[in-house]
């Protein structure tokens, strides 16, 4: 294991931004090499934990000989955030992952992104460990957005249940994974968890489908279970079910759970009043993916997310 | 007299509601006519768009035999962030106008993008104004993405502004609330001037003189055009970044909106510890200095202003 600085950024009044990473095994014409980036907000501490374990994997697994490709892991890009508990650049508020592909005479967000991308260049695979957007909780998936360079093939040696097959938003044109694709980089994300929070089992999981994609792809030598086998899911196969009513949101369920039609999944209270508001029921069969994931909701947040393999309710407006 | 409206609501958790409001002006005269949105507070540290609202708004009051058309009045779109000095959406910490054109089905920052759309959407015109943010501060501008120049520029000269700045689309800007009104047929212009969290009493007297004159005319008031200055075109010269060299306090050594010269010293870059004096700061090139750093702690890369000059 090589542990080196990828970023170092000076600041005015506190230690230097260091932005680090970790390498394993070498270059290797015979095995790919893969780039894995962890927490890159300050709220994606479940994605700062699946990194750095996975470091600590990796570092044994290289004791054991058992590296075969190149593999580099960065678990924090944006660690001033972390230590802040602040969500973007301290400073200036601007999120990293919308600066990509940097620009190094920018701004300092912009900088930053732009050398760490000139670290990420040239990698087979590249895979994100993201938050979510939103105050959402979710199993873990893969979210592939649609650039022209993806690669739909390797993503399913993840052995995670469901991949997100979509078309990019504006704004995702300007994020790692957009980019490292248009450089000729297989890349993905994968989205899980809570924001702020651990999830050990989400984590595990993650943890267990990198060290699987690793195996399969060649890049460890050491065998593993598989996994699941992966759902390819695009936008019309998720169901939608927003909150009416805004209040204390109860929810019935767990992420992964397996609903049915008409099953009471959730409800709303008053916040003052301790009256029931509204009561959720699963729109549809299928497996709960996603859930809002903050106690008080607000009125038309989306409660939950429904994949199935029907085509998608239409949800109250 | 306008019409307050609540335009769009949105249920908050404990017994509040999320809302924009707007003021409407109408003539009572129902022949076809434009209409005008003009908007503020998409960003929530940013108030010289208010102080353009009241003005707007007073001089409608007082001449309500003057309105032709409709003029709809939003002071505070992001108003959670407004009355809690965030920038962002609070809650989510998300910037509203990097979520255009929102959806219904998506969390609460893209519902309000969404329907902030839809109850702008008819307008002939949008105008949305901003104050940079808290670190810059602005001359009165208007930037324009190039794919939109030949419809806006003519519209952003009556804007009594002192720039307008036609820029390379870079597709982020495509998450705007102007990319959205003007890819459905609203002409959209965004105003950058002042500072974020202060407020300018000349800039605001500016711009409203600007407003009235583009009401004039495309017939939403009756009034004879005013005499506006025509402000300096982008194409004729060319925009010089100055980022920070290394991180420190910035202290500018002239004042905003400045003519400086190629060579001279825009300010200094210092280190509070040691002092030190860590960079000077020097024009690329001579013109006018028209965006100046105004919060001074910097790291490396921060911008400490731009210049706008003659092409080399």
């Amino acid at each position: 294991m090589r542990r080196f600085d990828i970023v170092t950024l000076e600041s005015p009044n506190r230690a230097p931004l260091r932005i680090e990473g970790f390498i394993f095994g070498e270059e290797n014409t015979k095995a790919p090499s893969v780039a894995i980036v962890g927490a890159m907000s300050g709220d994606h501490i479940n994605q700062l934990y699946v990194a750095s374990g996975l470091v600590e994997y990796l570092r044994i697994k290289e004791e054991e000989g058992k590296i075969v490709g190149k593999i580099l892991v960065i678990p924090a890009v944006n660690a001033y955030a972390l230590n802040m508990g602040e969500k973007n650049w301290p400073l200036d508020k601007t999120d990293i992952n919308t600066m990509f592909p940097g620009y190094d005479q920018g701004e300092t967000t912009q900088r930053i992104a732009g050398r760490l991308f000139e670290t990420l260049k040239g990698y087979d695979y590249g895979i994100i460990l993201e938050g979510r957007r939103d105050q959402g909780m979710c199993i873990p998936y893969v979210k592939l957005i649609q650039s022209g360079y993806e690669d739909i093939e390797s993503v399913k040696d993840l052995g995670i249940g469901f991949v997100h097959y979509r078309a990019h938003e504006p704004v995702e044109t300007v994020m790692l994974q957009y980019n490292w694709q248009l450089w000729e980089t297989k890349a993905f994300s994968i989205v899980f968890g809570k924001n702020g929070s651990i999830d050990q089992g989400a984590s595990d999981e993650v943890h267990m489908a990198l060290v699987r994609f690793l195996s399969k792809r060649g890049m460890l030598d050491f065998s593993v279970f598989e996994g699941r086998m992966s759902n390819i899911i695009d936008p019309n196969r998720i169901t939608i079910l927003k909150a009416s009513r805004a209040g204390i949101f109860i929810s019935n369920v767990r992420c992964g759970a397996h609903v049915q039609k008409g099953e009471v999944i959730g409800k709303i209270i008053d916040a003052l009043s301790g009256e029931r508001r509204e009561k959720l029921l699963s729109p549809c069969e299928g497996i709960v993916t996603c859930q809002y994931s903050h106690p008080l909701i607000f009125q038309n947040s989306i409660a939950f997310r429904i994949a199935s393999v029907e085509l998608n309710y239409v949800s109250k407006d | 007299m306008g019409l307050i409206e609540e335009v769009f609501t949105i249920e908050l958790p404990v017994g509040e509601n999320f809302r924009i409001q707007r003021c409407r002006y109408t003539s009572p005269n129902t022949e076809a006519k434009k209409r005008i949105s003009i908007v503020s507070g998409i960003h929530g540290d940013e108030l010289e768009g208010q102080y353009v609202c009241f003005l707007l708004g007073e001089w409608l009051r007082n001449n309500p035999d003057k309105i032709k058309g409709t003029i709809d009045i939003y002071p505070a779109i992001n108003s959670l962030g407004i009355d809690s000095i965030t920038r962002s959406i609070p809650f989510y910490d998300v910037d509203l106008n990097r979520t255009f054109p929102g959806s219904k089905n998506d969390f609460l920052p893209a519902q309000i993008a969404d329907g902030v759309v839809d109850v702008m959407r008819g307008s002939d015109f949008a105008i949305d104004i901003h104050s940079s943010n808290v670190f810059l501060r602005e001359i009165p501008q208007v930037r324009i993405a190039k794919a939109q120049e030949a419809s806006l520029v003519p519209l952003a000269n009556l804007l009594n502004i002192d720039f307008v700045w036609v820029h390379d689309a870079v597709t982020v800007l495509e998450s705007t609330f102007a990319h959205a009104m003007n890819t459905i047929g609203t002409k959209t212009l965004v105003v950058e001037m002042g500072v974020g969290m202060r407020l300018g009493h000349a800039y605001g007297h500016q711009l409203l003189k600007g407003i009235l004159n583009l009401m004039a005319h495309e017939g939403i008031i009756e009034s004879k055009p005013l005499d506006v200055r025509f402000p300096i075109q982008s194409h004729v010269g060319e925009v010089a970044y100055l980022n920070a060299s290394c991180p420190g306090l910035f202290v500018p050594a002239i004042e905003h909106c400045q003519m400086i010269t190629k060579g001279s010293v825009v300010g200094h870059i210092v280190n509070a510890l040691s002092g030190e004096v860590m960079d000077e700061v020097i024009a690329p090139i001579g013109g006018i200095l028209f965006t100046l750093r105004a919060y001074p702690i910097v790291y490396e890369g921060s911008l400490l202003g731009r210049i706008f000059g003659e092409s080399e």
